[in-house]
């Protein structure tokens, strides 16, 4: 079947959109987080045809979580808990009921300016989820890594960049990775207590901004990093510190990347320049095996020989947000819309 | 005072009357009041005493600010979908102009006009949807008098579509016209449906039955009026016969038919004059409404004026008009038959009637000066006038007859575009109006963005984004050294100097290495090392944030232990004479460790130059310190001249 792509305008800008998982039948609800609105919101919506015949979904809303602040990141702890981190320094875990949608979002855990700069607000840019661990990153240059359980703050590294830090991701248990504003990327081992990082290197030459970091699903040390450039940067964390390729790829920042959860291959990225790209990463594996059998990572030489296909017509605003579901792939931008790609062959 | 009164100027030589006068609602500015403009249309009203109370410090009072903003139609949440599914199909038609400029774009253009009408339509849907499900009374007003509003702008889009951007075969508007008036006029369309459908004789038994028939042959449904006829009880009698034969013999005029419009004028004609003696024969006199049918198909104003009361607008009989009048009339002829409907029946003038006798009648500025007057903040006026300017089809003269058309468009968008920039979500659909009509809109872009409200870093590099993608340089540095400024007041000076970076600003980055040096002299504590020692090009902005930048590294050598590398580099920085006048002192005391190590690090010429600069700077430190640092310069030099003199010998 052809992609099929349909919009709703929902008169909020989307930041941030996630489905919520689902154990037997397809997804169907999706949280949105809005932005840079009087009020923002984290919202709980679902698909639905209304008209009985009719095979077109639309979304309709089921309920609204009314936040302080704009919404910068929104990840699940649990299958029916997502942590969501605001542009006013708090982190929250909200918890969404299993069977019935509708009712209100439950207030889980509540971190009261985590990230500040004393007095003054600060803004919490992002956070990872590792088994229930979560690592926060703010303006404020520090990391905190918080129990998803417990609800505590359960290390801290004061000061970890005298920037404000814009990404992060988990690489093991007790080691995450954090890019800056300059695009500095800095590896902290959770376990030392010198806050020093364990290694620290540049994304690009350009001083721009690591928007976004990810890991390989099934190679962990294969480490990805977006830049405000709309560069894409891959390192293998066990050769050295130097990105084993930097692709210029979308014409502004890009806003997220995704692999596709069931095929290691696929990598879905996402851009401020309204594009939303679908890239076979399998070329980027087939090279020899390495020494010990590993598979290792070929230099990417241009974009066009990785097989990129765009999945939309490029839109008039960026592209803040995607998440994908076996083939539904859903998108929320700053045109105040999200969009649901379906039939996408992974 | 508790009122105050705004009047607008007002053009069109009405008299200047206050537009509008609104009641303040608190009765705190008793004494004097004073009014300060905002961003966009927000002003304040405030109290103002011109006696400075000197006393009261911590006495509170009543006194309130009083902010007041116009209340924009468009940003309420179901019009603010409108607002942004439009301005896609906006740039996707100056991108279709654009091309259009090169080869004729016409079907893409209607593409996009029929894509707004189908936005229009949705909206009306939502507005529909919301006011079934509104409870309060006051709002579900409001949803519907939205609801009104829109449905007289989809109207008349679509009427302006046909006009003026469809593309007629022939230039023979009649079919046109008459599904215009089916679709937004449809009146007795159900009943005829439900009296065909039930199929049972004698169907003039139902009481609107002859309307309903009335009806159809008005709006030019011949089949189905034939349909209906045959449903009456007495369909086999001979008058029923005759009208409809009458009807089926009527010549239907199709540009692909094969034949010229002369051919078709003559064969019309004379089936009319075949109706018209029918009728004078009497044989109807019996049948007064098949007389009255005969009568409307042969184009009789009289007719036609009996029925108009029938109808709430005369827009209803217009195709029907039209059909047996002048069944040939080209586009811009329509203006005739709109003047002898409207005058079939005296009746207030709405606003709705004003537009589309103006659009009929081809006066394009009169409708568009008609359209301004609808309450929708400008929507439809700027995104009609652009598509209509981009079809070529829009020529506007002022009054010294010069072609002000592109001014008018442009001077829309630039309006609605700053009244989107106003809100706080939707700017940056208002900055995509404004950076299409330059020069003027980006220089407006410029003053509001520079003034945009900026809470987070996330929202500053969206600015930034936005504006070099329109190419705007100066406001993506100055919002950058607004951010500079205010990590800096906040006492953040790595943030300071990578915002400094970022805007390549030389005086910001100077500004922040001062501030991060002061920072060091008074601490002790260097900050912001993972930036200064991995910043690139960007550390030649300033001399001050080389200077730091060369300083960090020299901590980075001593650290490691690099005597001999951090010595130079301290030399250096000594001789190049670049560091602030308060740094000196610091700089001098920092050789002391070094001239103080077991193997000598400098060489006798550095030790020379460190006590000239110590000389020339001695007021820096103070007497005990300039004493200490002496006393090490002259060891080092004693066991270094001795060294070098030793090795001066050897080379020999």
């Amino acid at each position: 079947m052809p992609l099929e792509v349909q919009g709703t305008f929902v008169s909020q800008k989307i930041s941030k959109i996630r489905w919520i998982a689902e154990d037997y039948v397809e997804t169907k609800c999706f949280f949105t987080g809005s932005w840079d609105d009087d009020v923002n919101s984290v919202k709980v919506w679902t698909f639905e045809s209304p008209h009985e015949e009719d095979e077109v979904e639309y979304p309709r809303q089921l309920s609204e979580y009314p936040v302080d602040g704009d919404v910068t990141e929104m990840k699940f702890t649990e299958k029916n808990k997502i942590a969501v981190s605001l542009s006013n320094g708090d982190v929250k875990i909200l918890e969404v009921s299993v069977y019935e949608k509708q009712s209100p979002l439950r207030e889980v855990f509540h971190w009261k300016k985590l990230h500040n700069y004393r007095e003054e607000p600060c803004s919490c840019t992002s956070l990872d989820i590792l088994e229930g661990d979560i690592a926060t990153i703010g303006e404020d240059g520090n990391v905190n890594i918080l129990s998803g359980r417990r609800g505590e703050v359960m290390h801290s590294i004061k000061g970890a960049d005298s920037c404000s830090l814009h990404s992060i991701c988990f690489i093991k248990h007790n080691e995450v990775i954090t890019g800056n504003i300059r695009g500095h990327m800095k590896i902290w081992d959770l376990r030392s207590t010198n806050n020093k990082p364990a290694a620290s290197f540049l994304l690009a030459g350009d001083e721009l901004a690591a928007t976004c970091i990810i890991h390989h699903p099934t190679q962990p040390h294969i480490i990805l990093a977006g830049s405000e450039s709309g560069s894409l940067a891959v390192w293998d964390l066990r050769m050295n510190q130097f990105p084993t390729s930097l692709v210029n790829a979308h014409s502004m920042g890009v806003s997220e990347m995704q692999f596709h959860p069931e095929n290691p291959h696929k990598l879905l990225t996402c851009s401020v320049s309204g594009e939303l790209w679908d890239w076979n990463m399998e070329a980027m594996t087939k090279s020899s095996k390495g020494q010990d059998n590993q598979v290792t990572w070929m230099p990417l030489e241009d974009k066009k020989a990785m097989m990129v296909n765009s999945l939309i017509p490029t839109l008039h605003k960026p592209i803040n947000s995607l998440h994908c579901d076996k083939g539904r792939i859903l998108c929320g931008a700053d045109n105040e819309a999200v969009y649901l790609i379906k039939n996408f062959k992974y | 005072m508790n009122t105050s009164t705004f009047s607008a100027d007002l053009s069109h030589g009405k008299a200047a009357e206050p537009a509008k006068t609104f009641i303040l609602p608190d009765k705190c500015f008793k004494k004097n009041v004073a009014c300060a403009w905002g961003r966009g249309n927000k002003f304040t009203i405030y109290p103002r005493s011109q006696t400075v109370n000197k006393t009261s410090t911590n006495t509170k009072t009543d006194d309130k600010l009083l902010n007041t903003r116009q209340d924009v139609l468009l940003f309420t949440p179901i019009l603010r979908k409108l607002v942004n599914e439009s301005n896609g199909t906006y740039l996707s038609l100056q991108k279709a102009a654009e091309a259009a400029k090169i080869s004729d774009n016409q079907v893409e253009f209607l593409k996009l006009s029929r894509q707004f009408r189908s936005i229009i339509r949705v909206c009306i849907e939502n507005l529909q949807d919301a006011a079934t499900n509104e409870g309060n009374g006051i709002e579900k007003n409001n949803l519907l008098s939205y609801i009104t509003i829109f449905y007289s702008i989809e109207c008349i889009w679509h009427l302006c579509e046909i006009m003026y951007i469809d593309n007629v075969p022939g230039d023979i508007v009649l079919p046109y016209l008459l599904e215009w008036v089916r679709f937004h006029f449809p009146c007795h369309e159900q009943t005829a449906a439900r009296l065909l459908d039930a199929c049972e004789r004698g169907s003039e038994e139902q009481e609107d039955y002859w309307d309903t028939v009335l009806g159809m042959v008005v709006q030019g449904r011949v089949d189905v009026a034939r349909a209906l006829l045959k449903l009456h009880s007495a369909t086999e009698s001979n008058e029923f016969k005759l009208v409809d034969n009458s009807l089926r013999s009527m010549p239907v005029y199709s540009v692909y038919g094969g034949i010229s419009t002369g051919e078709f004028t003559i064969s019309w004609k004379h089936w009319q004059a075949e109706c018209r003696s029918k009728l004078s024969s009497r044989v109807l006199a019996s049948q007064p409404k098949l007389e009255l049918i005969m009568r409307i198909i042969i184009g009789d104003y009289s007719a036609f004026e009996s029925i108009r009361s029938k109808y709430s607008s005369w827009f209803d009989i217009l195709g029907g008009w039209v059909m047996f009048t002048a069944p040939w009339a080209r586009r811009h002829e329509l203006g005739g038959a709109a003047a002898a409907c409207a005058g079939m029946m005296p009746s207030p003038r709405s606003h709705l009637d004003d537009m589309v006798r103006a659009l009929l009648e081809g006066d394009l500025h009169q409708v568009i000066h008609e359209i301004q007057q609808i309450s929708d903040n400008g929507w439809f006026a700027t995104h009609l006038t652009d598509i209509l300017f981009h079809c070529g089809k829009l020529s506007i003269m002022d009054k010294h007859q010069t072609n002000v058309t592109s001014r008018l468009r442009d001077s829309l968008i630039l309006e609605y575009g700053c009244l989107l920039m106003e809100h706080k979500s939707l700017w940056s659909v208002g900055l995509s109006y404004l950076a299409s009509c330059p020069p003027e809109g980006l220089r407006r872009a410029e003053l509001i963005l520079e003034r945009m409200p900026v809470e987070s870093e996330a929202k500053a590099m969206r600015i930034i984004a936005e504006a070099k993608k329109h190419g705007l340089v100066g406001v993506a540095q100055s919002v950058c050294v607004c951010m500079c400024a205010r990590q800096l007041s906040g006492g953040r000076l790595g943030g300071a100097l990578c915002w400094a970076m970022r805007g390549r600003s030389g005086a910001a980055a100077s500004r922040a290495a001062h501030a991060a040096l002061q920072h060091y002299t008074a601490h002790k504590a260097l900050p912001a090392q993972d930036l200064l020692l991995t910043a690139g090009s960007a550390m030649l902005l300033s001399d001050t944030l080389l200077f730091l930048g060369k300083y960090c590294d020299f901590h980075r050598l001593y650290k490691t232990r690099e005597f001999k590398k951090a010595a130079q580099l301290l030399v250096s920085l000594i001789t190049s004479k670049i560091a602030p006048e308060y740094f000196w002192e610091t700089l001098l005391l920092d050789t002391l460790p070094l001239l103080e190590s077991d193997e000598p690090v400098f060489t006798s010429n550095d030790t020379y130059e460190i006590m000239l600069c110590l000389e020339l700077r001695s007021s820096t430190l103070d007497g005990e310190k300039a004493d200490l640092l002496r006393l090490a310069l002259a060891r080092n030099l004693a066991r270094t001249a001795l060294a070098e003199g030793d090795g001066a010998d050897v080379a020999q």
